[in-house]
């Protein structure tokens, strides 16, 4: 039984990536030109005009919203999920922790598109790839564990109280800006730092600045409490679906 | 009689009216008792919100009753389902895979049902095209030969008895009516009367969410025929 819900969820996430596809001129170029025009943005808007002036600014601004884009598109389409299926959910049974996969699936497939071309530029500006590459995989499944984790919380509740869909994007505004994505969190006091850092999302851009800017290991201590957080996180989520799939299939239409 | 494939004992299923805060709950079903025996084939009648439709998909174990019990043997049931799952922007063959691994089969059980529900729905070429080019009548087609594919042990059927235009009604009609009288197991949902006799070996009238009658088909069509107000008589 379980393998046949893995081969439904590949199966979406394939039927999803297609059907988006099909429905662009461009059909999967957007998937690079969406986050390179993105990212475009915010090179302009803190690099050339408000000069953001560190050294290394766009390797350390690129990678950082490369990490952070996977995570909050998953977040946001995978929060959306379930209660974006509540039709289907009324007529089959099924669990439902399919429709939340399938969306961070797709989204990973997207990401990995940006993450080579963001390592043909690190390249480019003479970031060569070296040994420590390979703390990457330990780095990015992490952060695969993690953004389902909030995706599976966020689409547990999303159904009870749609309204929080419009608050979603403001909240992960927030949260990218004090994640370290666009300004270093070094400028921070050390003692409040530290409150900073229990948000996994800034050990793992950490990790994966280190890895790609310094040929530097990770902090494996640092993941390892990530990755115990990701996995709670991941457990409490997979149960509140399961606890919630009776409710869900009652709300009205 | 043998043993009940599926049995409900003063079964109740409550629902939020609206999604607030403190939102009232109604009583879609209050108390219902039915025994399915194995191989059955179970008209379900009432009127209009009588519970009908919530009645199967509690039978498809979809929603859990919030009082009374259900006792499942060991069976599969399926809701018959057209065009589940459908994406507008799919090929008509993607989108067989897809609805079928959402009714429960395996990708390779579905490969090798493609063939026959190609020929099926005659579709020809346009099983390769999104259905989004489909006329009604085709995704009609396509929805009804997927559906046939999944062989539940409890077949639940909420009045659809054919689907398509004339012809393919003939032909999907026949199907249908094929499986049913396969020695399935089978709860039907219908206003016709001809439909329930002509499908049925027993029935169940449902009113104001209360399982009134079980038992054969003529003695509880009359007795819910004596019931009935005129003016729903004549509808």
């Amino acid at each position: 039984m379980r393998l046949h819900w893995l081969e439904l969820i590949l199966f979406s996430t394939y039927a999803e990536l297609r059907a988006e596809r099909a429905r662009s001129y461009l059909g999967f170029l957007w998937w690079i030109i969406e986050p390179a025009m993105n990212m475009a943005t915010y090179y302009l808007v803190f690099a050339v005009v408000l000069k953001t002036g560190q050294p290394d600014y766009v390797p350390f601004l690129l990678i950082g919203l490369t990490l952070w884009q996977w995570f909050k598109s998953g977040v946001s389409h995978g929060g959306l999920s379930i209660w974006q299926q509540l039709n289907l959910i009324r007529q089959v049974r099924l669990p439902l922790q399919v429709f939340p996969s399938v969306q961070i699936l797709a989204d990973t497939v997207k990401f990995a598109f940006i993450l080579s071309l963001l390592l043909v530029i690190l390249w480019a500006y003479g970031y060569k790839p070296n040994i420590t590459y390979f703390g990457l995989i330990p780095v990015l499944l992490v952060e695969l564990i993690f953004t389902a984790a909030v995706a599976y919380l966020v689409a547990a509740f999303i159904p009870f109280v749609p309204d929080l869909r419009f608050v979603i994007e403001q909240v992960l505004q927030v949260v990218m800006f004090i994640s370290g994505v666009v300004f270093s969190l070094d400028s921070i006091p050390p003692d409040l730092r530290r409150w900073f850092e229990l948000n996994p999302i800034v050990e793992l851009i950490d990790a994966g600045r280190d890895i790609l800017m310094y040929a530097r290991w990770p902090d494996w201590i640092a993941l390892g409490r990530v990755t115990a957080i990701s996995l709670a996180f991941f457990a409490l989520g997979t149960y509140l679906i399961r606890r919630y799939t009776p409710r869900y299939v009652k709300l009205p239409t | 009689m043998n043993e009940p494939i599926i049995e409900l004992q003063n079964v109740g299923i409550a629902f939020n009216a609206q999604l607030r805060l403190g939102a009232p709950r109604f009583w879609a079903l209050e108390d219902v008792n039915i025994a399915l025996p194995r191989g059955a084939r179970l008209g379900v009648v009432g009127r209009n919100g009588a519970g009908k439709s919530t009645l199967l998909r509690v039978l498809a174990g979809i929603l859990a009753p919030d009082r009374g019990r259900i006792r499942r043997g060991r069976a599969s049931c399926q809701l018959l389902s057209l065009a589940l799952g459908f994406v507008p922007y799919l090929s008509g063959r993607d989108n067989a895979i897809l609805s079928g691994l959402m009714l429960g089969l395996r990708r390779r059980e579905i490969e090798r049902r493609l063939p026959a529900i190609l020929e099926f729905s005659e579709l020809g070429d346009f099983f390769e095209q999104p259905v989004s080019s489909y006329s009604t009548g085709m995704y009609a087609r396509l929805g009804f030969s997927v559906a046939m594919q999944v062989e539940p042990d409890v077949l639940l059927i909420d009045e659809v008895l054919a689907v398509g235009d004339t012809e393919f009604q003939q032909k999907s009609g026949a199907a249908l009516r094929e499986r049913i009288h396969s020695g399935t197991t089978v709860v039907f949902v219908s206003h016709m009367d001809a439909q329930v006799r002509n499908v049925c070996d027993c029935a169940v009238w449902i009113e104001h969410g209360r399982s009134v009658m079980q038992g054969p088909v003529d003695e509880v069509l009359a007795a819910y025929h004596a019931a009935a107000p005129v003016a729903e008589v004549a509808q």
